[in-house]
């Protein structure tokens, strides 16, 4: 106990001055904002790389975490359908009760180091017939996205029961079924299971914007319905199809991600550069399969010129749907790419991966921000924004280097982050004027200063100041790009791209703000705005503290996830020559199981782990733990 | 005197009987006075009688099933007339299942709408039988027997609302395309007959392989049954007469055509193309049939999809998706002429998926409405998931579960049928179907955006929720099929693999 007292004194500190020193007269206010102090700095402290000599003996992984996490808000939204609607207070209580705990689960995956391979796996046979499993996992790619989704949803919930008062208990359905859908979409290592996860997840979003969105919320709803739809419809195409391809050629059935990324179909022999190869690998049944899987993953998150439906749905949904679609489910797409496109079919993902980083600056990061810079709506500027931000992340996955990867994950936290406050703070304004328009306000920071603090804050942290997380993300994936090989010769062109869409950020980001806050207070309407209420400041206090600690100790976050990437890089270098070496016009293949990290295919269906590979596993993770 | 015949023929039986058992209580009942307000009508106890009568129908083709109709003595004695295989014991259990669920739905619409007349539970449950025959016919004479029973049972259905104009159209219309349908198949029938010598399917098949036959007789006899089919299963350009039908007809009428009938059609669909017309050559793309029902299905998948989503009236609506999941499953019979148990399993499988979702569908928009204020058009569902959210719910779920939204029945049947059509190497077929569900997707959605997300216009009539126990009990057991058959399908896929005609 002393130890634990001597240990951690920073966090005592540091919840005795959040609790005092802040000027504020609520007790509530108070002891909450000295908790989510002493908090966060507990978990930077215990989350620290330590010395790696001194790393104790791996604990023990509870192999149904996983299976936890997906089916307790599951198992969560049912019981909410036998709650009588008129306990509004059980309702709430129950929804971030669930979800609370749900984070606090979460937290036991940083109980054990992020070593090379998959942790808590659990596999269960499920359709035999067809061999699909029940396989799920966590690596060092996905552990900190299902961290963001536990993080986000409780804030946004919590926000949320501030300004959503009709249909209380519909919403708690709606929203315990979302976060099932998407921690099991995260997790999925079986395609069938990944997808319908992926499905899933639409149809609480699709009602989320639909019943408490704004006025044109039932065709926002509709189109972000069948625009996602579409998508995954030529993405199940392009499953069966690998599915089959893999029967024909081990005959069994699996449906497994790991068994299928053995799987090289059939594709041009010699891929080089120029519009007339891409064109041969286009119409080849990898470039097929690569372009079904990466336009649902592509429309999902969004990229240029599939982005339409994203302005749309983030201003009809309301604000705790906003944040949600912006922290959580955007990053779905990215995430699906990097897992799914880049490791089932690497060939196409490297023969395209110049011209669609151009796609990505171009369309991504340049067109967002412009776009971004004439809207008048605060709301649909920053859901181009997010257009802008995850252009940058796309950019640090096509360019295929270990720190673009890395800063791409990280980047992909940190959007999570600051869009995430970005929404809650938009909310903010609109709960109390009902209109987000930039020509409504001015000299805000008079009558609203804190809430003009934070906000200068978070557009800090999503224009990339450094000391702040965007900074530390997108200085990765710029450096990424400019190092890597995959670009080859465009990437002194690209990385210029990329680094002029740093300053449009500023530009449109400052001038939203410069608007908003600073100038004179004309408008009548806006004299007496209260400042933020203490559910407001509660909610959003935790993602301003976040960006300061991703922001200055992002070591925490890059250590646990620099393992993964490194695999998946090798593992991508290694089958994206070898799917050329092997590459058939004709007939698909096999590739050896040597190509793979026994770590990576442990769990794959038939693959058994005699001893040398044992030993091999064993002694990756001793060179994880010493890098 | 063989007991394993009658053995084998139970479920016929039993529901044959069971429909002159009904027919007698019927007779003797009690008639409702159409100014009565509150008394007991004959529904209350024959409804009941009925689902009783066709589920044990079911019961009997599932244990039949279980002993083995090949174990059985003297199951192959009726052959080639009734055929009882396990396809048929299949497609028994699926009639029977899908007839018990739309009886127990009129066990509560009929009372609720003052159409309580005793006959429409005879008359069902005799359209049950015919359509066993149908599935169980080997021959195209007791083909064309099961067609007729079952038909006339439909057709009279189909007018049951007297009253109303509309009803009565919808019976002339479908009677008389109905019979146009049945000529057909009769005059194909007769010409196979004349190009052939032969009646039963099995002996045209030998027939066909011997050769030495006036090929262009038997092209046409071919194309006329293909084409009686399609009316029958209401594949476009022969579905004209289905969404007038569907709307006319009294819904529980409705659901019980589109799935039993539906059903019975394709079993025989399957029987004549596999087994008459299942050589190689016939079956092949080059020189068959298959191009013939790959074009069926590319127009009623696109066509139905297309104007389902224009339709005013959620109940037409329906009829049109059903012609759109017609596409679907002759998606899967395409498939068969590569992979022949695959294949048919999927059909099979998709069917049962179809049957509940369907049934529920259907179940779900009587119990929307009641007299007076039946729940017909969108409008009518405006802001139902606020008014009774656990109808509300459960329509959503049948609806999804029509979209092929996943864990539901509809998506894996959707699955299999793009997991046969590819590995048949059919790749444009199905994309073709995979973006036409996400075309069915969006009328699915307008259902769900009115009772979520709109509210009735001030003043307007909408739909008010009746309370039948009836249809609750339906609405229940077809809601935990779907999920059923969609998260645990295992035990009802090496069923339906099993069921496959052999080759």
């Amino acid at each position: 106990m002393s130890d634990a007292l001597f240990r951690y004194w920073p966090a005592i500190v540091a919840g005795i001055v959040g609790a005092a020193v802040p000027r504020r007269d609520s007790v509530k206010l108070r002891a909450g904002l000295g908790f989510i102090a002493a908090f966060l700095v507990f978990a930077v402290q215990a989350l620290w790389p330590e010395d790696p000599s001194a790393a104790h003996a791996a604990p023990s992984e509870w192999p149904h975490l996983l299976n936890v996490l997906i089916f307790l808000p599951l198992i969560g939204a049912a019981a909410v359908l036998f709650m009588p609607r008129q306990l509004l207070g059980l309702l709430r209580a129950f929804t971030l009760g669930v979800l609370g705990l749900g984070f606090v689960l979460s937290l036991m995956l940083l109980t054990v180091p992020m070593s090379t391979g998959w942790h808590f796996v659990s596999i269960h046979e499920w359709i035999p017939a067809f061999g699909i499993r029940w396989h799920v996992a966590v690596d060092g790619i996905s552990l900190w996205l299902i961290l963001l989704t536990t993080f986000m949803t409780p804030i946004a919930v919590y926000a949320a029961f501030g300004s959503i008062k009709t249909r209380i208990k519909e919403f708690c359905f709606a929203f315990l079924l979302l976060q099932g859908a998407m921690i099991g979409a995260f997790v999925s290592l079986d395609l069938f299971q990944f997808y319908m996860f992926w499905e899933l997840m639409l149809v609480p979003m699709y009602v989320m914007i639909g019943i408490w969105g704004g006025a044109d919320k039932v065709k926002a709803s509709v189109k972000f319905f069948l625009y996602t739809m579409t998508g995954s419809m030529l993405m199940l195409a392009a499953i069966v199809y690998l599915v089959w391809t893999h029967q024909k050629l081990t005959n069994t059935w699996s449906f497994d991600y790991l068994a299928l990324s053995r799987v090289v179909l059939p594709g041009p022999s010699a891929a080089g550069g120029g519009w007339q190869s891409a064109w041969q690998v286009t119409k080849s049944p990898q470039g097929l399969c690569f372009w079904a899987f990466s336009i649902a993953f592509f429309i999902k998150v969004p990229m240029w010129p599939l982005h339409t439906w994203l302005p749309d749905a983030h201003v009809q949904a309301p604000t705790g749907g906003s944040v949600i679609l912006a922290a959580v489910m955007l990053k779905l797409g990215t995430y699906a790419y990097m897992r799914f496109s880049m490791g089932l079919f690497p060939g196409p993902a490297s023969s395209f991966a110049a011209n669609l980083a151009g796609i990505a600056i171009l369309g991504g990061v340049i067109y967002g921000a412009l776009v971004a810079w004439k809207q008048q709506d605060v709301k649909r500027l920053v859901a181009y924004s997010s257009v802008a931000h995850l252009g940058y992340v796309m950019l640090g996955l096509f360019g295929v280097s270990p720190s673009g990867m890395q800063g791409a994950v990280l980047q992909m936290v940190n959007h999570g982050v600051s869009t995430g406050a970005l929404f809650l703070l938009v909310g903010v304004i609109y709960d109390r004027r009902h209109t987000r328009m930039v020509d409504e306000f001015g000299g805000l920071a008079k009558q609203m200063p804190i809430y003009a603090a934070l906000f200068l804050i978070v557009t800090f942290a999503s224009i990339g100041v450094p000391g702040t997380n965007g900074f530390v993300g997108e200085f990765m994936v710029i450096m990424g790009t400019y190092t890597s090989e995959r670009l080859s010769t465009f990437s002194g062109i690209h990385t210029v791209g990329a680094s002029a869409g740093v300053i449009l950020a500023a530009v449109y980001m400052l001038g939203v703000v410069q608007k908003i806050f600073f100038g004179p207070l004309t408008n009548p309407k806006n004299k007496n705005l209260p400042d933020l209420t203490v559910r407001e400041t509660l909610a959003v206090a935790p993602l301003i503290v976040m960006i300061f600690v991703i922001g200055f100790f992002p070591s925490i976050f890059l250590d646990r996830t620099k393992d993964a990437v490194q695999l998946e890089y090798n593992q991508f270098k290694t089958v994206s020559e070898q799917s050329i070496r092997f590459g058939d016009e004709k007939n698909a293949q096999m590739l050896p199981e040597d190509d793979f990290s026994p770590a990576f295919l442990r769990g794959a269906p038939g693959f058994k782990e005699d001893e040398k590979p044992a030993d091999g596993a064993e002694q990756a993770r001793g060179e994880g733990d010493a890098q | 005197m063989k007991l394993g015949l009658y053995l084998s023929i139970s479920p016929l039986l039993v529901v044959a009987l069971g429909g002159a058992l009904l027919m007698l209580a019927e007779a003797f009942s009690h008639h409702r006075e159409e100014h009565e307000t509150r008394s007991e009508g004959p529904s209350a106890s024959l409804a009941f009688g009925t689902a009783i009568t066709l589920f044990t129908g079911a019961i009997f083709a599932a244990a039949v099933w279980a002993v083995g109709p090949e174990t059985l003595d003297g199951a192959k004695d009726l052959a080639p007339w009734l055929i009882i295989d396990r396809f048929t014991l299949f497609f028994a259990f699926t009639i029977c299942l899908g007839g018990g669920l739309a009886s127990l739905l009129a066990g509560g619409y009929l009372p609720e709408h003052r159409i309580d007349r005793g006959e429409f539970y005879p008359l069902i449950t005799f359209s049950s039988v015919g359509a066993i025959i149908l599935a169980a016919a080997g021959d195209v004479l007791t083909l064309f027997l099961g067609l007729e029973i079952m038909s006339l049972g439909v057709y009279a259905l189909t007018g049951f609302r007297r009253g109303s104009a509309r009803s009565t159209e919808a019976s002339m219309k479908y009677f008389l395309l109905g019979s146009f349908a049945a000529a057909l198949l009769l005059y194909g029938a007769a010409l196979l007959y004349g190009a052939t010598g032969h009646t039963d399917l099995a002996g045209i098949r030998a027939a066909l392989v011997a050769g030495n036959l006036n090929f262009g007789l038997v092209l046409i006899a071919a194309t006329l049954m293909i084409v009686g089919l399609a009316f029958k299963i209401s594949a476009v350009p022969f579905h004209m007469w289905t969404p007038d039908a569907y709307e006319g007809a009294p819904t529980p009428a409705t659901s019980f055509m589109a799935v039993v009938v539906k059903s019975a059609a394709f079993a025989t669909l399957l029987r004549v193309l596999l087994v008459a017309f299942g050589q190689p050559e016939l079956s092949s793309w080059g020189a068959g049939w298959p191009p013939i029902i790959a074009t069926l299905a590319v127009l009623t998948m696109t066509v139905a999809n297309l104007i389902a989503g224009r339709q005013e009236s959620v109940k037409r609506m329906l009829a049109y998706s059903s012609i759109a999941h017609a596409g679907y499953i002759l998606v899967g019979v395409t498939t068969t002429m590569r992979l022949h148990e695959d294949g048919q399993a999927s059909v099979l499988f998709y069917l049962l998926a179809y049957t509940v979702s369907t049934i529920g569908a259907f179940g779900a928009l009587i119990l929307c409405g009641s007299r007076g204020a039946e729940a017909v058009s969108y409008e009518d569902l405006a802001g139902l998931g606020k008014r009774h959210p656990a109808v509300a719910l459960v329509f959503s779920l049948f609806l999804l579960s029509l979209a092929g939204i996943p864990p539901t029945a509809g998506f894996f049947g959707k699955l299999y049928i793009v997991k046969g059509a590819i590995g048949a190497g059919l790749y444009p077929l199905s994309v073709i179907l995979l973006l036409n569900s996400a075309l069915g997707a969006y009328y699915y959605l307008r259902v769900m955006v009115f009772m979520y997300m709109r509210e009735p216009a001030p003043g307007a009539a909408f739909a008010k929720p009746m309370k039948s126990g009836y249809v609750t009990t339906a609405l229940v057991l077809a809601a935990v099929a779907v999920m059923a058959l969609g998260i645990w399908p295992t035990t009802s896929l090496q069923v339906a693999l099993h069921a496959a005609l052999a080759p």
